[in-house]
């Protein structure tokens, strides 16, 4: 790829040799390496004036002092070199950082919000309990008028008890269900408002693969209120799922409230037929299910949907999981669930700002497809032999790539200013373009380990402390004979022994899940019931595009679910 | 025949560095004065007392132990000095040693070292004494160089940056300056906080200097994909790495 089509110039120019806000950083090359450093502080930053100003009139309305920049290393605040703004790849959205950061950003939250709100319960066994056990009869018009009547009670409405309390449903607006199947007979007679329809969400090729996998089994997907979730964890989701599920049937089915068959409805919906987002995680890192240390990297790339919106582009696939991974596994797992602190977006926006991993995983396709034949691109017959020789040719030749332009530009090494960070977006790139060419994700995460190989050793430095236990280890986990530690990347999670504690690696395990599949033209990674189950544009959080997303609630461009604004005095 | 380590593999100036550093084969550039290496450090005033978290182990009357018998203390250890760090900082622009090179070197070269390895800095931390032998040793010696290479404790952000318009690796908490005078000096300690006199670091090597003594491959100097015996060896290391997790034999 020729110097003047680097994916990151337009970006990096923009945010180094502009100036922004009053930073001063008008003039230069991307090239140079030497900078100005005006030592200019929080002043030159719009965004954080908007802070002092907040901290300040915080600790005049409630006489405690609260955020003071000037607190930063006892008087010399942050700022001493340009705070610039950074673009998030695959868009034109320059934003600032400070806005990436979960807390300040109602888009990442809401990401998160969706995948712990939402399970998937089957129907076929409650019907088989009312149609064996007690010789209802189940038609699409009586499954229609249950959805009608779930769709009532999912939210909170009460269905079949006098003077009760319920939820308002403007504060519960983002909760309903819907159904899919893979039988176009039974689906043809589900009225549309309760479908996703796999026909036409999916091209087709991937919508047979989805209904063949699913078959003639009917699910329900189920997304509790926003508000809910918040307020209690994870493992609500399908409590709350399962209690309005019950007494829907009760309702739309005439059943007795207190018999014995409403039971194994519950114990269907609870247990026997549900599939959380996430495992519940051992006592060691106590959550219950649907918390983010249990979605698996092949859950995760069967929730990102760009698979289904841009097929023939499996590095775009790979890279909008790698977006919303950083941030699920990084900013909000590891960064709030395991460790508290705030600097854990630092290391996860690197893998989806100003276009840098995206520049080194497209030069991979074109390198793989020009020397093995067009292997990058969507197919089967099209892939190369899983070998160690392919993995250390793709995995060498994007990991040089990556580092040389770390080199070349050093407003790129800027931006990455962590070793860490670097890491992160070559090992991805190197995992994902390696999972591409051979459709195989074991092989994709064994050029991960390399580029981390090679990586230390051309620049002598890797990332933090802990990158040493999991990378220089990692090679020996991809085909361990050992069955927790050689598990396929799909099945592995930020709860595989050696991925509990490391920032900056998870959302690339999840690309390299998504990327073998995307390569191969699969419809999903894992779980075909999950990939169905998010393709609904009814969500809040579009799940095509996670970076753009992220890109509007940087913006604050994007709409939240579960606001309290109804029940709260008014500003 | 008595074995002669090979440290590292490599047909290059940057391999044949980072055998250097590993074997503690340096050479010597610069000299530091003990105080001045205790204020720059600022464990303790510069000619005080080490302080001590336990007497002089002559003193304790240690418990009969074969491993106690066989391996002699190290001063620091023998004096009962509290455990202190020294952190280096070194530029991508050429800085001449880099996070692994100073950690295999202390490792190798001295005992009673923790050394830690991240991408900006590298710490090791050991009994005081002990400790500032290391540090005196890479700061006297072309492991280090007063432009690009820099004692930091915290706040250790600024070896992937653009450098600044005099050459010097950026430092936020700016406590070395290049002077008119030609010379890098230190107005504060590792940490930040001012010391009661400039210390001097000397003259920072030209950039043609750096180039020929540093331990990092850069594709404007020495570039990493020219060193192909490194890159086979790399290659060596993650198929054998491989092959024994699904086989171990």
């Amino acid at each position: 790829m020729a110097a003047d089509k680097k994916m990151f110039a337009k970006h990096l120019e923009i945010k180094f040799t502009k100036e922004h806000g009053a930073n001063k950083m008008e003039g230069g090359k991307i090239t140079d390496m030497v900078g100005k450093y005006y030592r200019l502080g929080v002043e030159q930053n719009p965004r954080k004036l908007e802070m002092k100003k907040a901290g300040q009139e915080l600790a005049k309305k409630r006489g405690l002092v609260g955020y003071n920049p000037m607190m930063h290393c006892g008087g010399i605040p942050l700022g001493q070199r340009a705070l610039t703004p950074s673009f998030i790849s695959g868009t034109d959205m320059m934003v600032e950082v400070d806005d990436l950061h979960y807390v300040n950003n109602a888009a990442m939250q809401q990401m998160w919000d969706d995948i712990r709100r939402t399970c998937i319960v089957g129907i076929d066994l409650a019907h088989e309990t009312l149609e064996k056990r007690l010789g209802i009869e189940v038609t699409p018009e009586t499954i229609n008028f249950y959805l009608e009547t779930l769709n009532h009670a999912l939210p909170g409405g009460a269905v079949v008890q006098e003077h009760m309390v319920e939820t308002h449903p403007a504060l519960v607006d983002d909760c309903y269900c819907k159904i899919f199947t893979g039988d176009d007979e039974l689906a043809d007679e589900i009225d549309k408002q309760f479908l996703i329809d796999i026909n036409k969400e999916f091209p087709a090729e991937q919508a047979e693969q989805l209904k063949a996998a699913i078959g003639k089994t009917t699910w329900q997907a189920a997304h509790i209120p926003t508000v809910v979730s918040r307020v209690t964890d994870g493992a609500q989701t399908t409590r709350w799922m399962a209690m309005q599920v019950g007494m829907s049937f009760i309702s739309a089915y005439s059943m007795c409230a207190g018999e014995a068959a409403v039971a194994d409805l519950s114990y269907a919906a609870k247990h026997a037929g549900v599939i959380s987002m996430g495992e519940m995680l051992p006592a060691r890192r106590a959550r219950g299910p649907n918390e983010p240390g249990g979605v698996s990297f092949g859950h995760l790339a069967d929730i990102v949907q760009t698979s289904r919106v841009n097929p023939e582009d499996p590095a775009h696939v790979a890279l909008e999981v790698v977006g919303a991974g950083c941030m699920l596994y990084d900013q909000i797992w590891l960064g709030s669930y395991m460790s508290g602190g705030v600097g854990f977006t630092q290391y996860a926006t690197a893998a989806y700002t100003n276009n840098i991993l995206d520049d080194n995983l497209y030069y991979d396709v074109d390198y793989i497809n020009d020397k093995y034949n067009g292997a990058a691109k969507k197919g089967t017959d099209n892939k190369v032999k899983a070998t160690l020789q392919v993995v250390k040719d793709i995995a060498t030749e994007s990991t040089l790539y990556g580092l040389e332009n770390y080199e070349k530009y050093p407003t790129a090494l800027e931006d990455h200013f962590g070793g860490s960070q670097r890491a992160t977006v070559l090992s991805a790139a190197a995992g994902a373009a390696t999972a591409i060419a051979t459709g195989n994700g074991n092989a994709g995460l064994s050029g991960w380990y390399l580029c981390m190989y090679l990586h230390k050793e051309g620049h002598g430095r890797l990332g933090f402390f802990g990158f040493d236990l999991q990378d220089q280890c990692g090679a020996t986990n991809v085909l361990s004979y050992q069955s927790d530690e050689g598990l396929p990347v799909e099945l592995r999670g930020p709860n595989y022994p050696n991925y509990a504690m490391n920032v900056g690696h998870q959302g690339g395990y999840a690309a390299i899940a998504s990327a073998a599949h995307a390569g191969r033209g699969d419809a999903y990674a894992v779980n075909p019931l999950i990939k169905v189950c998010f393709a609904d544009s009814l969500l809040p959080f579009d799940f095509t595009a996670p970076r753009k997303e992220f890109g509007r609630g940087a913006l604050r461009e994007f709409m939240p679910a579960g606001e309290r604004s109804l029940i709260i005095p008014a500003k | 025949m008595a074995y002669k380590p090979q440290y590292y593999p490599g047909a290059t100036s940057v391999a044949a560095n980072r055998r250097k550093h590993m074997s503690g084969d340096v050479e010597k550039l610069r000299e530091i004065s003990d105080d001045d290496l205790t204020m720059i450090l600022g464990h303790r005033p510069a000619g005080s007392d080490y302080r001590s978290t336990h007497p002089p182990l002559a003193e304790m009357g240690e418990p009969e132990c074969s491993i106690r018998q066989t391996v002699e203390p190290t001063p620091g250890a023998k004096a009962g000095d509290r455990v202190r760090y020294v952190q280096f900082v070194d530029s991508m622009y050429n800085g001449p040693s880099v996070p692994y090179f100073r950690s295999y070197g202390a490792a190798i070269k001295f005992r009673g070292v923790d050394p830690g390895t991240l991408s900006g800095r590298q710490v090791v931390e050991a009994r005081e004494r002990d400790m500032e032998e290391v540090a005196k040793f890479q700061i006297e010696t072309e492991m280090f160089d007063p432009a690009l290479s820099s004692l930091r404790g915290a706040t250790v952000h600024g070896h992937s940056l653009r450098l600044q318009e005099d050459g010097v690796m950026f430092d936020m908490l700016d406590r070395a300056r290049l002077e008119d005078d030609g010379i890098v000096k230190m107005h504060k300690d590792q940490v930040g906080r001012p010391i009661d006199k400039k210390v001097q670091l000397g003259k920072p090597m030209s950039a043609k200097e750096a180039a020929k003594r540093t331990t990092i491959y850069r594709v404007d100097n020495v570039a990493y994909r020219s060193d192909k015996e490194v890159i086979e060896w790399v290659h060596r290391v993650f198929d054998q790495r491989t092959k024994y997790g699904f086989k171990p034999e």
